[in-house]
């Protein structure tokens, strides 16, 4: 099986995740022979900046060893709902591994749970989703887009997960999730454009012992009027955060240290101190160059934050919803639409 | 959780109470008490209620803080009511901060409620008695009202313990206790390692109160395993037992001192050395220095630790096997018989194969048994000690292409990590990150981030275990 459970060696069919660098990264599948344009069956080679893969070549490797490209050498990697993230094919804008996180955290998912996801998009979220709740639970994932859940139906299928997950072209906001889904889920998943409209379906489609709820929004505003459809509905601990994953880049830098004689001892000119070493914890002092003209260096290990990175992914925002006997609905209060 | 009738509060289990945000831990007994704040509440009540069942603090007569529980059926928000029936200011230029607002003296406030009055009655009377309270505008008598409400609330709601609110809770009583593993970050770890609920995990813990441990437990299904090393003879285990869990899921948790375990895998992988599958031979053949001289620096530690052990098994003997029964909750009525074994066994050979084992060792063997023969999908190292020979002893024991999470509170040690790890050529993809979390204030025409945040979620250091052999060459 491929995405749902590990195996060690490579087969006709598999997907593999060919990496290069931590930035170069590709989803491949693992087919001898594929279409070119022209619509006939040629060899299947996939390009790299290190050379050509004839991908027939993968099949019977272990995963986590070394294969050979024409110009080098890469690795192949067995596929994980992380590395999918990193190279799928980009249908919609998709959410990443940080908030993927969080979201799986918040809404207290486990093996056995049924999860409600609404829209499908890439599949980015769903695939970890899956993971969360196999063997036992389910996802029910909805998109209005019909291509998109015909694409995402064939990746299930494709990654040996489509026993957990059921696909379903449906606008929710408009028509909810459906009689299938009627008081059965455990926790639901929406990034919409007007998740609100969608709270009271999400209300229908849970548990008459509640759960949990997860909104995935870019704007304030949306937000805002998620918060109040929530509140109104009976839900309770509402809490909106974001959150921002930052890389440091490893690196030991050197910095020259300005010889600065210590005037406060009377034959000062004799040794010139450096002034700035002392702040630096840590750090290693060599002097560079001959004598006379020596220029103390002092050497660091350090963590450099990126020069930019993404300021804003989205809100999420988070609720519980208790049992139905166990909610009080805020005023007004809104009886469910029938 | 499959288990259905888990929906209400029983003797021995763990419950959360929420009084509005704040949230307790609570071991259920049978005549407990249970301290909110300054109030002693009476929770006999509670037990076999249903979870979230809302219930109203009462005074108990003559006394003044304690408390008893009344079922209700919900809480009842007074701000909500009040603010609906005062009238309201603009803006603030008309109140003046000269200590003079309020009417009634801090003695009158106190005899009020030792005279049993309820909280939302106490409040009412504030607001009365304010003499700004009507020139406020209504978002700041809200706010007021919240404030009171903070204090005088008297409604208590019994939750069950989920990962998320265990992890609140540690983590605002104090973070230091789990090291600042805030959420964000326990979040990432589990997606990190790449946790599926039927693979096999290698953890080491130290310092977080089993927070992760239970976290992962919680992820695993049939099949799964999660080998829970830690140092010394008890884990901590502070949130595993919070969590309730089933005997089937307390079955797939494995905790052993990593001590033990090391020194037994090394034992197996000896004493099989020429029957080992293809996998290891190609892997140590191909580690060769590295596996040699950690191998050699292990065992004398192991050495090492075989002697203090021993030495603290002569002075306190009692209190040791004591110590190892607690951490396998092994059958009480076998203490004697084990205790005695234990001696014999501790002053002979590790080696003794007589009938009765200790639970530790026979869960130690288990644990090197299961890494032995399927190694493990995933490595999670979250430790207060320097992570560096924690790490590199477990790594070995990780299958190829799976991941690795090191979580460390200071970015140093994960940095002399990482230029290590840099030089040896069965790890790929390293990436040092730290989390970033902001939470928000959402109110109509209100909405900003929350006045406080937290500085840092600590660091973590995640790759993939690779198989460093040569380029399989083709064709």
């Amino acid at each position: 099986m491929s995405f749902a459970n590990y195996k060690s060696v490579i087969e006709q069919g598999d997907t593999v995740i060919l990496y290069l660098s931590v930035n170069n990264m590709h989803a491949i599948k693992v087919e001898q022979r594929i279409k070119n344009k022209k619509n006939e069956m040629v060899e299947n080679v996939f390009q790299t900046p290190y050379g050509a893969l004839k991908v027939k070549s993968l099949i019977g490797q272990t995963f986590g060893s070394k294969v050979a490209l024409s110009k080098g050498w890469a690795y192949v990697l067995h596929p994980t709902p992380e590395l999918w993230t990193l190279t799928l094919p980009h249908r919609t804008q998709i959410i990443y591994t940080p908030d993927i996180s969080i979201i799986l955290f918040q809404l207290e998912l486990k093996p056995g749970s049924v999860v409600l996801e609404s829209g499908t998009g890439s599949g980015s979220l769903s695939h970890a989703l899956i993971r969360c709740i196999k063997p036992h639970g389910h996802l029910y994932t909805f998109d209005f887009h019909a291509q998109r859940v015909e694409v995402a139906r064939a990746e299930f299928e494709d990654h040996l997960v489509s026993e957990y997950v059921t696909v379903q072209q449906r606008d929710v906001c408009q028509t909810g999730f459906g009689p299938d889904v009627k008081g059965v889920a455990d926790a639901v998943f929406l990034d919409l454009p007007h998740p609100w409209e969608a709270v009271p379906h999400a209300v229908e489609a849970m548990k008459e012992k509640g759960g949990r709820f997860v909104s995935f929004s870019p704007c304030i505003e949306q937000v805002q009027r998620t918060c109040e459809a929530l509140a109104q509905q009976g839900f309770i601990e509402l809490q909106t955060m974001e959150c921002l994953q930052k890389e440091l880049t490893v690196q030991t830098r050197a910095m020259s240290v300005l010889p600065l004689p210590d005037f406060s001892q009377p034959q000062h000119q004799q040794q010139p101190r450096g002034g700035g070493g002392g702040g630096v914890a840590g750090g290693e002092r060599a002097a560079e160059g001959g004598e006379g003209g020596a220029r103390e260096q002092c050497r660091f290990l350090t963590g450099v934050p990126p020069p930019s990175l993404p300021g804003h992914t989205g809100y999420l925002t988070a609720a519980s919803l208790p049992p139905r006997w166990a909610r009080t609905l805020r005023s007004p209060p809104q009886p469910l639409s029938a | 959780m499959s288990e259905g009738s888990d929906e209400v509060v029983r003797v021995g289990e763990y419950i959360v109470l929420q009084r509005q945000s704040y949230t307790k831990l609570h071991k259920v007994s049978d005549h407990g008490t249970v301290m909110l704040g300054k109030d002693q509440i009476d929770i006999k009540s509670i037990i076999g209620k249903p979870l979230w069942t809302t219930y109203k603090m009462e005074p108990k007569k003559g006394s003044k803080r304690d408390f008893i529980l009344a079922e209700c059926d919900s809480a009842e928000s007074l701000a909500e009511q009040l603010i609906k029936a005062v009238s309201s200011g603009v803006d603030n230029r008309n109140i003046f901060d000269d200590g003079n607002s309020q009417q009634l003296s801090t003695e009158e406030i106190i005899s009020m409620r030792q005279e049993g009055m309820s909280g939302q009655d106490i409040v009412g009377q504030l607001v009365e008695n304010s003499k700004t309270f009507r020139d406020k505008t209504e978002y700041s008598q809200e706010k007021y009202l919240k404030k009171k409400e903070k204090k005088y609330f008297e409604y208590v709601t019994i939750r069950k313990p989920t990962i998320r609110l265990i992890a609140q809770i540690l983590y605002r009583q104090d973070s230091t206790k789990i090291m600042g593993l805030r959420m964000d970050t326990l979040s990432q770890i589990s997606t990190a390692a790449g946790v599926q609920s039927q693979g096999t995990y290698l953890l080491y813990e130290s310092g977080c109160q089993g927070l992760v441990a239970a976290a992962l437990v919680n992820s695993l299904d049939e099949g799964g395993c999660l080998v829970h090393t830690h140092a010394g003879n008890i884990p901590q285990k502070q949130a595993i037992l919070a969590m309730n869990f089933s005997e089937a899921q307390k079955s797939r948790l494995i905790s052993v001192n990593i001590h033990s375990l090391l020194r037994k895998l090394h034992q197996l992988k000896d004493s099989i050395v020429n029957t080992v599958s293809d996998k290891d031979n190609q892997s140590s053949t191909c580690n060769g220095d590295h596996v040699m001289s950690q191998n050699s620096s292990e065992s004398e530690q192991v050495v090492e630790v075989e002697m203090k052990l021993e030495k603290s098994v002569n002075i306190s003997t009692e209190s040791k096997n004591n110590n190892e029964e607690k951490v396998v909750n092994i059958n009480e009525n076998e203490d004697v018989q084990n205790d005695t074994n234990d001696r014999k066994r501790k002053h002979s050979d590790v080696e003794d194969s007589g009938p009765k084992k200790p639970r530790w060792e026979l869960e130690t063997e288990r644990a090197a048994l299961i890494l032995k023969s399927q190694l493990a999908d995933g490595l999670i190292v979250v430790a207060k000690e320097h992570p560096r020979n924690i790490f590199l002893a477990l790594l070995e024991w990780v299958n190829p292409s799976r991941p690795f999470t090191v979580f460390c509170l200071c970015r140093e040690p994960l940095m002399d990590l990482y230029v290590y790890l840099k030089s040896r050529n069965d790890v790929i993809a390293l990436r040092l990150t730290e989390s970033w979390l902001r939470t928000h204030q959402i109110l109509p025409n209100r909405t900003h981030p929350d006045i406080l945040m937290s500085g840092s979620g600590g660091y973590l250091l995640s790759g993939i275990v690779v198989r460093d052999t040569a380029v399989e060459t083709v064709d």
